[in-house]
């Protein structure tokens, strides 16, 4: 009898320790997510008045080019960005792991790191006065290779690439640190059985390192697929969008539908399509890298 | 142990350490930018170093253009907010989950880091409109909405209270202690490393958010410190003298924390990264 009380008291005591986070994630996240879904079955005549109109909104959004060429323009981003950035910093974090001086070792991780404390939005501003068509830094540095004034973020082909090398330099940092407590984490044994049985290098880092290093990378690539995806202020503070487009990213055209046009339907559906698309990559993405490791 | 041939160490050493100083070198050249005159900018042959390393007149220009300080302080006090509020909430819903047993709890946890995969722009339309209804917008509790707990921070919460042995806990409910004054005296002061994570983190988060901001602040005086430097580019000529102090001025204090705090986030990437 007094064991159960016990046992209710404990009962209510843990429902009221969550009870906060709980109400506060489903007024803020779950509320407004089902609303969104359910906005994007609405279309909002100017006055405020909204009416049904099925799946017409999803007609007029995914038959659009403009929004199809901003899908296009945040894989190609995402393209650029991601690879690059989880190879580089494999490539980092092993330099790292080699140097003995633990102090060392931390000084140069704290190098890589800093621009992941920096706000994306002074990131974007630095990089653009590098990549400045006139006085930039950039343009200065080609001259003596003998290279032409490059127009980067103002060129229809260079602008994704130079705003992917402001992502890279962003993300490097996060994900050497992932990387090199993965490497930490890799017992000595195994390397010194591998010498033993006389395994080169390049052996040990392609049947040892990294399959070893399977949950890292798989965990970097579904992060840096978000963040890619979810690309915003770097192109706000930059291009907007532009020039002619080139740059204008999903979230870009969200932003713009939702608060510079007003036609909330519309943004609605991208904000579904969103949320859709990162959904289903994430679990195909998990599905297919996820494999058991055994230390 | 196995020893790598001294010339291989030599190369990575040297390939590390060049990567390193490429890494540094744009926050390097922002701060040189921030010291120099705009005739200096469009020097030709450029020079890297500014003429006066004491010429502050760009930072009193950015103060005389905005009221940046109050930027400043907006932003300082917004993330201040932020990061004790996710702290608490945090805490309290980690110890939740952690410690008790009770119907719905991997449910209800699932649920939480289900909320990961919801990208803040799929619920921003929304929110916003919840903020406007209760008259919230260009406020500071508009701004801090979102940003009251995190996510992040239950889920960090919760793994660094598991591993607080639950004797501590028996034993203080054996002394008669309520489960509010456990929560305060035996768990908080175990696990103040993840909570210094946590604050860091946040502070660190909301400090640096834009979007939002953007969608809710209008007046110049509730305007956040990102806000004030996109602000700084929305002309046709952009001044990158001033730019990149009002750079320097946004980034300084996060740097600050983060230079102090980088064990704690360290260990919060990694534990992020082994556990994801």
């Amino acid at each position: 009898m007094r064991r159960r009380t016990h046992l209710d008291r404990q009962r209510r005591a843990g429902l009221l320790f969550v009870l906060p986070a709980l109400a506060y994630f489903g007024f803020v996240f779950l509320v407004p997510l089902v609303e969104s879904v359910i906005a994007s079955f609405y279309r909002t005549v100017p006055g405020g008045a909204s009416r049904f109109v099925g799946l017409r909104l999803y007609e007029k959004v995914l038959t659009d080019s403009t929004f199809w060429q901003s899908v296009r323009n945040t894989l190609t981003l995402l393209a650029w960005s991601a690879p690059a950035t989880i190879v580089l910093a494999l490539i980092v974090a092993l330099g790292l792991h080699r140097l003995t001086s633990v102090r060392w070792r931390s000084v140069w991780g704290a190098m890589y790191f800093l621009p992941f404390s920096v706000s994306l939005v002074a990131a974007a501003l630095i990089w653009q006065w590098i990549y400045d068509p006139v006085y930039g830094l950039l343009n200065y540095l080609l001259g003596f290779a003998g290279i032409p004034p490059q127009k980067w973020l103002q060129s229809l082909d260079q602008v994704l690439p130079a705003l992917a090398v402001t992502n890279i330099w962003v993300r490097l940092g996060f994900d050497t640190m992932v990387f090199l407590a993965g490497l930490q984490s890799i017992p000595a044994e195994y390397y010194e059985a591998a010498e033993i049985d006389g395994a080169s290098r390049w052996q040990c880092l392609r049947r040892l390192t990294l399959p070893l290093l399977n949950p890292q990378i798989l965990m970097l690539s579904i992060l840096e697929l978000i963040f890619n995806f979810k690309i915003f202020d770097q192109v706000y503070a930059t291009t907007q969008g532009g020039p002619a487009g080139a740059s204008q990213t999903v979230i870009m055209l969200l932003y713009d539908t939702a608060f510079k046009y007003f036609r909330l339907g519309d943004a609605s559906v991208m904000a579904v399509f969103v949320f859709a698309t990162l959904l289903a990559v994430t679990l195909v993405q998990w599905r297919v890298l996820r494999r058991p490791v055994e230390y | 142990m196995r020893r790598p041939p001294p010339l291989g160490r030599a190369v990575a050493v040297a390939l590390v350490t060049a990567g390193a100083l490429v890494v540094f070198f744009p926050l390097f050249w922002m701060a040189v930018t921030s010291l120099k005159t705009p005739p200096e900018l469009q020097r030709v042959p450029l020079r890297i170093e500014p003429d006066r390393w004491t010429n502050l007149d760009n930072y009193r220009e950015v103060f005389a253009r905005q009221p940046f300080g109050r930027f400043l302080l907006n932003s300082a006090l917004v993330a201040s907010v932020s990061a004790v509020s996710s702290a608490l909430v945090s805490s309290l819903a980690g110890y939740g989950f952690a410690k008790f047993q009770f119907p719905g709890r991997q449910l209800f946890f699932f649920s939480i880091v289900g909320i990961l995969m919801v990208p803040f722009q799929s619920v921003v339309v929304p929110l916003y409109l919840w903020v406007s209804r209760f008259g919230l917008l260009d406020t500071y509790l508009g701004i801090l909405a979102p940003d009251l707990v995190s996510v992040f921070g239950v889920f960090l919460m919760r793994q660094a209270i598991e591993v607080v042995p639950s004797d501590y806990i028996h034993a203080a409910r054996i002394d008669g202690a309520g489960e509010l004054a456990i929560f305060w005296r035996v768990i908080l002061p175990t696990v103040r490393p993840a909570v210094a994570t946590l604050v860091i983190i946040k502070f660190m988060w909301t400090w640096n958010e834009l979007f939002w901001p953007l969608v809710v602040v209008n007046s110049p005086s509730m305007k956040l410190v990102t806000l004030g430097l996109v602000s700084l580019t929305n002309m046709y000529f952009i001044e990158y003298n001033l730019v990149t102090a009002a750079a320097v001025l946004s980034i300084l204090p996060i740097l600050a924390i983060f230079l102090l705090g980088q064990k704690w986030i360290v260990r919060a990437v990694v534990m992020s990264g082994l556990k994801g």
